[in-house]
C-alpha cells in the first residue's frame, strides 16, 4: 500500500526505482538473484567463509576475556547461534532454491528470528533478539564488505534508503548505480545533502520513519524538488511522477545544451559567470551548468568532513579535481574561514561576538602550521589548473604580507623538494570588512585580485546579524551604504589594473545583476543551480543602461528604493526571470 | 524412539546459557533429537529453536530422540534438565 512521507528537499529532481536499505544494523539487505547452480554454490561458499571467519574472530574475543565468564558464556552462546543447524538449513536452502545471494538470504532468516524471539513473553528471551543481531552483523560485515561495496554489488539502478548516510559512503556513490536517496536524518546543509546535489542525484532529507517502513526492492519515489518519498506507490502516482521525472531531466537536458553559450551582455560584452563551491566534485556541476571557472572554493569542509582534515596529500587532490575538471578557467581557492574553535587543540571560545573574533585568516596566522599545510597543497594542486589563493577577513595589511611571506617560503620549501608548482599563484583579499573596502588602496599594491564578499561586507557594514528575528529585515544587500563600497572598491581595482569578483549572495539575485555589471565588476559567482538564470539575465542587460542605473543606485536613499530601480529596470526586459525556476513546468 | 518427559526446575527456566547447555549435550549424539513444550516441537541441536520454546519454570518437556544412541541422548538431556542446569 503506498505510504507517502514528508522530510525537507536535500537535492533537486524525481527517482523512480527498487529500494536499497543501507541498514545492515536492522538486519535487512537487498535481495539480488542468484543466475544458476554454479554461482549458488559461489554463494554457499562465501557464507561457509563468513561463517568461519565470524567465528574465528568469537573465539579470539573470548579467548581475550580470560576470568570473564559472563562474557566468555555470552559469546559462547554467539558462536552455537552461529552454527544452529536449522538456521544454517533455512539460509542454504533459500540460496539453493530461492536463488538469492547469501547475504539476503541470511538477513532474512535472521530477521525472521529476531521476530519470532520479540514476541517472546519472557523478558529473558525476548532480549536474545540483540544477541541474534549482533551475530548477524558480524557475519554480514563479513559478506559484505563495507557499505560502499555492496553498492557496488548491486545489478541495476537503486534508490538508496537509509537512517543516515555517512559522507564517507556518500562520496563512493555513482550515478549509474544510485537514482536517489533519502534518509531519515540530516539536513539539507548536511555534507551528505551537498554531496548528493553536486552529483546530481536527487535526494530527501529528515523523512524520520521512511527506512522503517521500507522494504528491500519495494518501488520507492523520490522527489527531491518538494521533498517528499513514496514508498511503494500507486499507479497513478507511478505515472505523475515517471512524467514528472523525464520533464525534469528535459529541462536538465536544455540547461547542458545551453551550457556552453558565453555570459555576454546584450550589448555584446562578455561577463565572467562562475560557480561557488563547497566540495572538490562540485566542480563537475559547475561546468555542467555552463560556469566558466570557480569564484569561491570554500575550503572549510575538509576540516569538517574528516579528521585527516589537516592532511595535505587530501587537500591537494580535492584541489587538484577542483582544477583539472575548471581548466583552464581559474579556481579560486579561500583559505579555511573558520573560528578559532574549529581548529584542533583549542578549548571552546566564549566569545560575546565571535563575528568580531578570533576567525578566519586571524586563526590561520596564529595557527601557521595549518595554514603552511593548506598553501602547500593549493601550490601542489595548481599545476593542475588554474589556482589562484584568496584569503578571508582582512583588515590589516599584515595580514597580507605575512600570508605573502608564508606563500613565498614555502614555493622555496617546494622548490628545494623538487615538486613542481606554478610560481605565479595570484594571491587575492576578499572584502568583506568596511575596513578592506573603504581603506582598499593601502591593499591593492601588495595583493593580485580582489573578491567582494557581499554577505559579510553587508553584515560588518549595516551592523545586522541575519540570524537575529528582530533584526534580519534590516539586512540587504542592496543598501547604498552597501553599493557604494562596492563602487568605490570596484573603480580603485580597476584603476590599479586588478581584477574584482563579487561571489556573496548578492550576484545570484536577478535583481542585484544590472546594478553589479553597471558598477563594472569583473566577475560574478554564484551557486552552481543559479547560473543559468544569472546567464540569462546578463543576456538582457545593456552595459550603458546598467551604468546609468548603477548611477541611480548609489544616490538612492535607501535599499528599498535601489530595489524598485532595479526591479522596473528588470521587469521591462525580462520578467519571467523573477519567476522560480522550476515551477512554471510541474502541472 | 525413544521419549521421556520433564519439568523445567529452576526459576528462570530454559534461557540462553540453559539452552546452550541442552544443544551442546544434544549435538553429542548422533540421533535426531526434539523438544517439545506441548505447543511447539523444535530440534534439540538448535539453539535458536530451544530459546523460542520459552520454558520458563514447571514447563513440561518432552524430549524425543531417534537413532542409535537414542536411549541415552534422552536419559542424559532429561538428567541435565533435572539438574535445573546447576542453577537455583
Amino acid at each position: 500500500m503506498s505510504r507517502s512521507f514528508e522530510g525537507t528537499p536535500a537535492s533537486p529532481g524525481i527517482a523512480v526505482g527498487p529500494a536499497f536499505l543501507l541498514d545492515v544494523e536492522e538486519l535487512r539487505v537487498a535481495r539480488r538473484e542468484i543466475s544458476g547452480e554454479t554461482e549458488a554454490g559461489k554463494e554457499l561458499a562465501r557464507l561457509d567463509d563468513a561463517l568461519s571467519a565470524t567465528c574465528e574472530e568469537l573465539r579470539s574475543l573470548s579467548d581475550g576475556m580470560g576470568e570473564l565468564v559472563e562474557g566468555r558464556q555470552i559469546l559462547d552462546v554467539h558462536m552455537m547461534l552461529l552454527d544452529d543447524p536449522v538456521m544454517l538449513a533455512d539460509v542454504r536452502r533459500r540460496i539453493t532454491e530461492n536463488r538469492d545471494n547469501a547475504e539476503h538470504a541470511l538477513s532474512q532468516v535472521l530477521y525472521d528470528v529476531i521476530q519470532r524471539f520479540r514476541a517472546m513473553e519472557d523478558p529473558l528471551i525476548r532480549e536474545r533478539a540483540s544477541d541474534v543481531r549482533d551475530v548477524g552483523r558480524r557475519v554480514l560485515a563479513k559478506l559484505l564488505g563495507s557499505e560502499r561495496e555492496a553498492l557496488g554489488r548491486v545489478s541495476r539502478p537503486v534508490v538508496l534508503v537509509s537512517r543516515e548516510l555517512d559522507p564517507s559512503v556518500a562520496a563512493g556513490l555513482r550515478r549509474d548505480q544510485v537514482l536517489g536517496f533519502a534518509t531519515d536524518e540530516g539536513g539539507s546543509t548536511s555534507h551528505t545533502a551537498i554531496l548528493a546535489r553536486s552529483l546530481g542525484i536527487p535526494a530527501v532529507v529528515a523523512l524520520r520513519e521512511a527506512a522503517e517502513a521500507v522494504q528491500p526492492g519495494m518501488t520507492v519515489i523520490v522527489d527531491g524538488i518538494h521533498g517528499r518519498v513514496i514508498l511503494d506507490p500507486q499507479q497513478d502516482e507511478l505515472e505523475y511522477y515517471t512524467r514528472l521525472r523525464d520533464k525534469y531531466s528535459e529541462m536538465e537536458a536544455a540547461i547542458a545544451r545551453n551550457a556552453s553559450d558565453p555570459a555576454v551582455t546584450a550589448d555584446g560584452r562578455p561577463v565572467e559567470l562562475a560557480g561557488n563551491i563547497e566540495f572538490s566534485q562540485e566542480a563537475d556541476q559547475v561546468r555542467k551548468y555552463g560556469g566558466r571557472g570557480i569564484g569561491l572554493f570554500r575550503t572549510e569542509f575538509l576540516r569538517l568532513l574528516s579528521p585527516d582534515a589537516d592532511d595535505e596529500d587530501m587537500q591537494c587532490m580535492a584541489y587538484s579535481h577542483a582544477l583539472r575538471e575548471m581548466k583552464p578557467y581559474p579556481v579560486v581557492i579561500r583559505t579555511l574561514d573558520l573560528g578559532g574553535d574549529k581548529f584542533p587543540g583549542v578549548p571552546e571560545l566564549r566569545e560575546r561576538n565571535p563575528f568580531l573574533g578570533w576567525r578566519a585568516i586571524r586563526v590561520c596566522l596564529d595557527k601557521p602550521d595549518i595554514l603552511r599545510r593548506q598553501i602547500s597543497a593549493i601550490l601542489r594542486a595548481s599545476v593542475e589548473g588554474t589556482a589562484w589563493l584568496l584569503i578571508p577577513m582582512v583588515t590589516e595589511l599584515d595580514q597580507v604580507l605575512r600570508t605573502r611571506d608564508m606563500l613565498e617560503d614555502t614555493k622555496l620549501a617546494l622548490a628545494r623538494d623538487g615538486i613542481p608548482f606554478d610560481p605565479g599563484i595570484p594571491l587575492g583579499i576578499m572584502v568583506e570588512t568596511p575596513a578592506a573596502a573603504i581603506a582598499i588602496d593601502i591593499f591593492l599594491p601588495h595583493v593580485d585580485f580582489v573578491s567582494i564578499g557581499t554577505n559579510d561586507l553587508t553584515q560588518y557594514t549595516l551592523a545586522v546579524d541575519r540570524g537575529s528575528p528582530y533584526v534580519a529585515h534590516l539586512f540587504d544587500p542592496l543598501h547604498p551604504a552597501v553599493l557604494r563600497q562596492i563602487d568605490h572598491v570596484v573603480r580603485k581595482c580597476h584603476a590599479a589594473g586588478r581584477w574584482v569578483g563579487v561571489c556573496g549572495q548578492i550576484a545570484g539575485e536577478p535583481l542585484a545583476v544590472p546594478l553589479l555589471l553597471g558598477l563594472g565588476v569583473d566577475e560574478l559567482s554564484v551557486s552552481i543551480s543559479l547560473i543559468p538564470d544569472i546567464k540569462k539575465m546578463i543576456g538582457v542587460v545593456d552595459t550603458a543602461e546598467a551604468a546609468g542605473l548603477a548611477g541611480e543606485a548609489l544616490a538612492a536613499d535607501s535599499a528599498l528604493k535601489v530595489r524598485q530601480l532595479a526591479r522596473s529596470y528588470v521587469q521591462g526586459r525580462f520578467p519571467t526571470i523573477l519567476l522560480n525556476g522550476f515551477q512554471g513546468t510541474e502541472e | 524412539m525413544y521419549q521421556k518427559a520433564v519439568a523445567v526446575p529452576n526459576r528462570l527456566g530454559v534461557h540462553a546459557r540453559p539452552a546452550a547447555l541442552i544443544v551442546k549435550k544434544a549435538a553429542v549424539f548422533g540421533s535426531e533429537i526434539t523438544i517439545s513444550n506441548g505447543i511447539e516441537e523444535v530440534n534439540g541441536k538448535s539453539i535458536m529453536g530451544v530459546m523460542t520454546l520459552a520454558a520458563g519454570q514447571g514447563t513440561e518437556l518432552l524430549i524425543s530422540a531417534s537413532g542409535e544412541d537414542e536411549e541415552r541422548a534422552v536419559e542424559e538431556l532429561c538428567s541435565l534438565v533435572s539438574s535445573g542446569f546447576g542453577e537455583d
